[in-house]
């Protein structure tokens, strides 16, 4: 019985180790310092947490700063070498902070994250993050002000418009601007080439000389009989011919890629799915817009369509356009990088994003880093934010993800750089293309934030595969449908 | 001859035998070292299972963001309420689940039992070879799975759908072709399809069901006159039912919990038009989507309850129809 008592004694204290291992040694939801601190070097500020933090090295005595990537570019294979060298070289240079990369994987960071932070695990640096990805965590950013005006971060190099557009409302200033991706066109040079049809302009508001010598105003119109032309069927018939196979298209002619039914409706003009009273809204450019991507799927059929666009011939590392059967798409600066043009077996080159009723809008993406309310140790965080987006450090970050220098100081010679490293064979890319389309930036952002912002991106995607998919639909009805379905999330919201 | 153990009879005799008389002081000492010995399996339960259902149950009763949790608010049974008689998608879900069940669970209980009688027959040559090669698919991982057979259905280029247009001369391929895994009317198919290829556990359960059959039976059967679908419906499909009933109530509570294949292939969009949203699909995207991870918990706690109640209504008609060889009628 003694022995049964000791046994009994030792498993209890076994299972108290295991609970506290499992309970204790994880710290409940961390607040954020208060960043109103008194102020004082950015060294200083980390050496307190030193002693007990609980992610500190026991072989090092340096504060351990998590940046985690995956909520917008990085998480891209090609991309990961070049971030982790970003790493060590940040940490060679450093006695106080160790700054650990976790790269994840875009369609699970968005779980990842959240778990991460509902655990008491949040990492301290998020980014690259767009506008989508910040509004998907609302409330969870530290407002950066306080910390802006603690170690008198100098902002002046900055447009100051751009740095507004990461204030928000009742949260602060939840960034600093980094990298700007505005969007334009892309062209397979060779399908043209043997369509034999000039390319599309590379200047904003020039027009479009067909292969007459005729001039165009380049705008939706005439994009899509350029797009109609360059759709092929297996016969060889393009989609203007009255000959031409719709069932057995061999080429498209555009794309919308890699954007969502606000993006597509942002291609018209700005916009936004809440009006000012926060009630759901479709503007009628937007309307527009969807009838013309629908038309062009299942009438015009110069745009893949959902059943299109799982075939192998429309399958590439970059997506469609990377397949080499598609003419043009419209897509941001992001894509023009490695990973998706650097192995194409066709030459490309960008154009202008073409008017509608006489306006121009290239629609803007904008990523920055931010740091989490979770984060143990604001301030050396900071610290590796002010280092990742310095005059000195940010280029390499943006060599990695094709992004244009928020920095202006950066901006006149970013193009040379980035040519010289990402594409060394080629020299007839029309950069300036990517600096106009600026002028043309929407606002309101296509990525604004909405009222239960993963409910409302679901219902629309989710009207969005159905007119994919659905030749017969009715149009109009559908439009009706998600508004009212809008509606009713945005009411639940309230 | 038991094939499947009738547990239940056994622990109503040894409950009923504690009751009646007290422990020794020697059983009083084996009960405790049987504890002790399983006690690591009870702490692993208690931690890993019993308190997170417990704190899943807490969640329930709050209005909890993952991404805020300082922001996280008690509600009380407001998510109940709302998943009880507010959101019509849980129930729709619930349908569409019940729905997909309803053809993929027979199709596969069926193919599997076909598939066993057929490798369980003495005339079949290469038996070995044959269990192996339907026992392989299921060793690779469902997520390939899917994604193969997303391939071999597609559309445009699947090779089924190629075939079919190379044999036959209809148009299988293109927009108007048959479209598997865009077609609502088409699509449970399709994804049973998935689900067929993996059939190998289920046939080796029966397989072994089959073999625990007694041959005598067959042979007096043989002698009595009896033809092989009269030896197949009143001998093996009566002896078989215990492994019936448990593929069953396995396959209905892994059809309730079905959600890989629609979130592998449309990321939980219920393409098309909603059809794919099973319960599971749309537990996900309330908790990890939306992060409503207080309404996820409650529809956790519900497909929980409707589990069961399927469960214990099948086991209430199991009596009927489920022939244990050592029970006495």
């Amino acid at each position: 019985m003694k022995s049964f008592k000791l046994l009994f004694v030792s498993i209890m204290l076994m299972l108290a180790a295991v609970l506290n291992a499992a309970c204790g040694s994880s710290p409940s939801t961390p607040s954020a310092q208060p960043t109103t601190a008194p102020a004082s070097e950015p060294t200083q500020a980390v050496a307190p947490t030193q002693a007990s933090a609980p992610t500190q090295s026991a072989a090092s005595s340096r504060t351990k700063i998590r940046w985690f990537v995956g909520l917008g570019a990085g998480s891209d294979e090609g991309a990961i070498p070049a971030q982790n060298a970003f790493v060590e070289r940040f940490n060679a240079s450093q006695d106080k902070i160790e700054l650990v990369i976790e790269i994840v994987d875009n369609n699970v960071a968005f779980d990842t994250l959240a778990t991460q932070i509902a655990a008491g695990n949040a990492p301290c640096v998020v980014g690259p993050v767009g506008i989508r990805g910040r509004d998907s965590f609302k409330g969870a950013w530290l407002d950066l002000q306080p910390l802006i005006d603690k170690y008198n971060y100098d902002l002046s190099d900055f447009d100051p418009n751009l740095i507004k557009f990461y204030q928000v409302k009742e949260e602060g200033q939840l960034g600093i601007p980094f990298a700007i991706f505005p969007s334009f066109i892309i062209y397979n040079k060779d399908l043209f080439d043997e369509a034999g049809l000039p390319y599309p302009p590379a200047e904003h508001g020039a027009p479009w000389v067909d292969e007459n010598g005729v001039e165009h105003e380049w705008n939706i119109e005439t994009l899509t009989e350029l797009a109609k032309k360059l759709t092929v069927d297996a016969n060889g018939n393009d989609a203007t011919s009255p000959n031409f196979d719709p069932q057995k298209i061999v080429q498209f002619g555009w794309m919308n890629q890699w954007t969502d039914p606000r993006g597509i409706g942002t291609f018209f003009g700005p916009g936004s799915l809440v009006d000012e009273k926060g009630n759901a809204q479709i503007p009628d450019h937007w309307k527009a817009a969807w009838k013309w991507t629908y038309d062009g799927w299942w009438k015009d059929w110069f745009i893949p369509n959902g059943p299109y666009g799982g075939a192998d011939f429309l399958q590439g590392p970059g997506g469609p356009f990377s397949s080499g059967n598609l003419a043009m798409i419209h897509i941001h600066m992001w894509y023009v990088a490695p990973w998706a043009l650097g192995n194409v077996d066709f030459d490309w080159n960008l154009a202008a994003t073409p008017s509608y009723n006489g306006t121009i809008t290239a629609k803007m993406h904008a990523d920055t880093f931010g740091i989490l309310k979770g984060c143990p140790y604001p301030d050396a965080a900071f610290e590796v934010l002010s280092h990742m987006l310095s005059a000195e450090h940010a280029s390499e970050l943006l060599t990695i993800y094709g992004g244009m220098p928020a920095r202006l100081s950066l901006q006149p010679n970013y193009f040379q750089e980035y040519n010289k490293t990402s594409f060394p064979n080629k020299t007839d890319i029309n950069w300036d293309v990517v600096v106009e389309a600026m002028k043309y930036a929407d606002n309101p952002n296509h990525e604004s934030w909405m009222p239960s912002f993963q409910e409302t991106t679901d219902r629309y995607n989710e009207f969005w595969n159905y007119l994919a998919n659905t030749p017969d639909a009715d149009f109009e009805a559908e439009v009706a449908k998600l508004k009212a379905d809008l509606q009713k999330i945005f009411d639940a919201a309230k | 001859m038991a094939i499947v153990p009738d547990l239940s009879g056994a622990l109503r005799s040894s409950i009923g035998k504690a009751k009646r008389r007290k422990l020794s002081q020697l059983e009083k000492k084996e009960m405790r070292w049987g504890l002790m010995f399983i006690s690591p399996w009870i702490i692993g339960f208690l931690a890993f299972y019993l308190l997170p259902m417990i704190a899943s149950f807490g969640f329930s009763l709050y209005d909890f963001n993952p991404a805020i949790p300082d922001q996280a608010r008690f509600i009380g049974f407001a998510n109940w309420q709302r998943a009880l008689f507010q959101d019509a998608e849980v129930w729709r879900s619930l349908r569409r689940t019940i729905h997909f069940a309803a053809i993929s669970l027979p199709i596969s209980l069926l193919f599997a039992l076909f598939l066993a009688i057929l490798l369980n027959s003495e005339n079949v040559l290469g038996r070995s070879i044959y269990r192996t090669l339907f026992y392989m698919p299921t060793m690779i991982p469902l997520v390939a799975t899917v994604l193969i057979w997303n391939g071999v259905l597609n559309e445009q280029t699947g090779w089924i759908n190629v075939i079919i247009e190379r044999l036959t001369g209809i148009r299988a391929t293109g927009t108007q072709g048959l479209r598997w895994l865009a077609d609502p009317n088409l699509v449970y198919y399709a994804y049973t399809l998935f689900g067929l290829w993996g059939v190998g556990n289920a046939m080796i359960i029966f397989l072994a069901g089959l073999q625990g059959i007694p041959k005598e039976l067959y042979e007096a059967a043989e002698i009595d006159g009896a033809n092989w679908l009269q030896r197949l419906i009143f001998i093996t499909i009566p002896l078989l039912t215990p492994v019936i009933f448990y593929q069953l109530v396995l396959g209905v509570i892994g059809s309730l919990q079905y959600f890989l294949a629609p979130f592998v292939l449309n990321n939980g969009t219920g393409f098309p038009e909603g059809m794919t949203r099973f319960f599971m699909v749309y537990f996900y995207k309330q908790s990890f989507t939306f992060f409503s991870m207080g309404y996820g918990a409650t529809l956790a706690w519900l497909m929980l309850i409707i589990a069961m109640i399927i469960t214990i209504v099948l086991f209430g008609t199991a009596r009927y129809w489920v022939f244990y060889t050592t029970e006495e009628r």
